[in-house]
């Protein structure tokens, strides 16, 4: 991850914090619960936990297997990677829409928008890969996301209709999970990146293209190489343009500029890169983007 | 125009369902109140039922709409866990109440003999309750509660989840 030496704040530390264990974090689920109930079911376990300062919803739990709790079976939580958690909150659905996520499964961010719309309107999760249905299904029916429509196929090539807004949060070379899987360091590397590229920028053209005009397409992957970043979003740009955003209490670094000694759209600085160091989370890339 | 599953194999495409039709189905067995279905579209693939929020569907190849609600496959038909934990709360006759105890075991997939707590119930499927909440589905027999929880959500070895 040498060459990100330039673009990533306080790099040594970055470098330091891959070693370290993601902390355990989910999301209360509000088609089934509510904030304060299941606050209070953790405090009667004793369960020790600490609310995220930017989204009240998501929650550090200190245990190991959060899995085994009895509310994970009710659905009342979903466990979810702490940034993970962003994209829906860009996307910002509202009950009654039309929203299409275009690489859905395992479902973490599909039941999130879900529960977003307060199960009202639609959902359609895409999933190209039958293996991962099973899972995408098994999640939304444990969370009671009703609204959730599952379709089969390759998100390149999505039918043609106008969503109100589109989630694509693309394959990727998933160097943000490395706290999670150190391996998966080992497979990056530029060429790879720009091999994944190809489908990442075919995915979001055609997000941008079954988008109502005025409505939001937000593209996200949890890797930082700006091959499948900075530089797919750019590819877009003269049919949606970029908007800023922010999320108190969560500190996100602007999008790079200039890369690979070639100069980018300005523009892009209205991404947001999230790093493990900064938050202690894993790593993520968020952009929204507004059809024009 | 009914939402389908185009990959072309005659049978397995999402047919609309009258609301009517499944709420006398369920509530047959369940009881209830009238209206509980009310906001919901229901359509049948294959030997199933599903439930999805109301909502016009365009036309396209779907592999899932909403969730799994009734298994049609075998007699009499089954609920499933997943819709039981949203439209079970509702119900008014075989329901089942079950202690700290008993929860332990249904989590973990068992039978057990219910010596109270089923007087009213006829045989077949149930609604387990536990401390207010539902559980799944039981399948009552005999004196007999058996549980109907799914392999992938049992949890056998490990009770946190039952606070003390």
């Amino acid at each position: 991850m040498d060459r990100y030496r330039d673009i990533i704040p306080e790099f040594e530390r970055f470098k330091e914090v891959q070693s370290l264990p993601l902390p355990i974090s989910a999301r209360i689920n509000t088609l089934k619960t509510d904030r304060l109930s299941m606050l209070e079911r953790l405090e009667r376990q004793s369960i020790r936990y600490e609310s995220f300062g930017w989204y009240p919803l998501g929650l550090r739990i200190d245990m190991e297997k959060p899995g085994k709790l009895l509310e994970y079976l009710l659905g009342y939580i979903h466990i979810q990677e702490e940034v993970s958690m962003v994209p829906p909150l860009v996307l910002d659905p509202k009950p009654g829409e039309e929203i299409l996520d275009l690489c859905a499964s395992p479902g973490g961010k599909t039941t999130q928008i879900s529960q977003a719309m307060e199960n009202r309107g639609v959902v359609f999760a895409n999933e190209p890969s039958l293996a991962r249905i099973a899972p995408l299904r098994s999640n939304c029916e444990r969370l009671g996301a009703v609204n959730v429509a599952i379709t089969r196929y390759d998100g390149r090539r999505f039918p043609d209709h106008l969503f109100h807004r589109v989630l694509v949060d693309a394959p990727c070379g998933s160097e943000g999970r490395a706290r999670r899987d150190p391996d998966l360091l080992s497979r990056c590397s530029r060429k790879r990146s720009l091999d994944i590229q190809v489908l990442q920028t075919g995915l979001l053209r055609r997000a941008v293209r079954i988008t109502r005009p005025g409505g939001v397409i937000v593209y996200s992957t949890c890797t930082y190489a700006p091959e499948e970043n900075e530089l797919v979003v750019q590819k877009v740009l003269d049919e949606a343009r970029l908007e800023q955003f922010s999320l108190p209490g969560l500190k996100g670094c602007p999008g790079v500029t200039d890369w690979d000694g070639r100069e980018l759209d300005e523009d892009l600085k209205h991404c947001s890169r999230y790093y493990p160091h900064l938050n202690d989370t894993g790593g993520f890339f968020v952009a929204k983007l507004i059809k024009r | 125009m009914s939402p389908s599953s185009s990959r072309g194999r005659g049978g397995n495409n999402f047919e609309p369902l009258e609301r009517r039709e499944v709420a006398d189905l369920w509530h047959s067995r369940f009881g209830g109140p009238e209206d509980a279905f009310e906001g919901y579209r229901f359509y049948r693939k294959a030997s199933s039922i599903w439930v999805i929020s109301e909502a016009d569907l365009p036309n396209l190849s779907y592999e899932a709409l909403g969730m799994r609600m009734i298994s049609l496959k075998d007699r009499p038909w089954k609920p499933t866990t997943c819709a039981l934990q949203i439209f079970g709360r509702y119900a008014t006759k075989n329901v089942v109440h079950i202690s700290d105890e008993q929860a332990r075991a249904f989590l973990a997939g068992e039978s057990q003999a219910m010596e109270t707590g089923c007087e009213s119930c006829e045989s077949g499927y149930v609604v387990v309750f536990y401390r207010g909440e539902v559980l799944g589905c039981g399948l009552y027999s005999r004196g007999i509660l058996a549980s109907q929880l799914p392999k992938e959500r049992r949890m056998s070895n490990c009770m946190e989840g039952i606070d003390n």
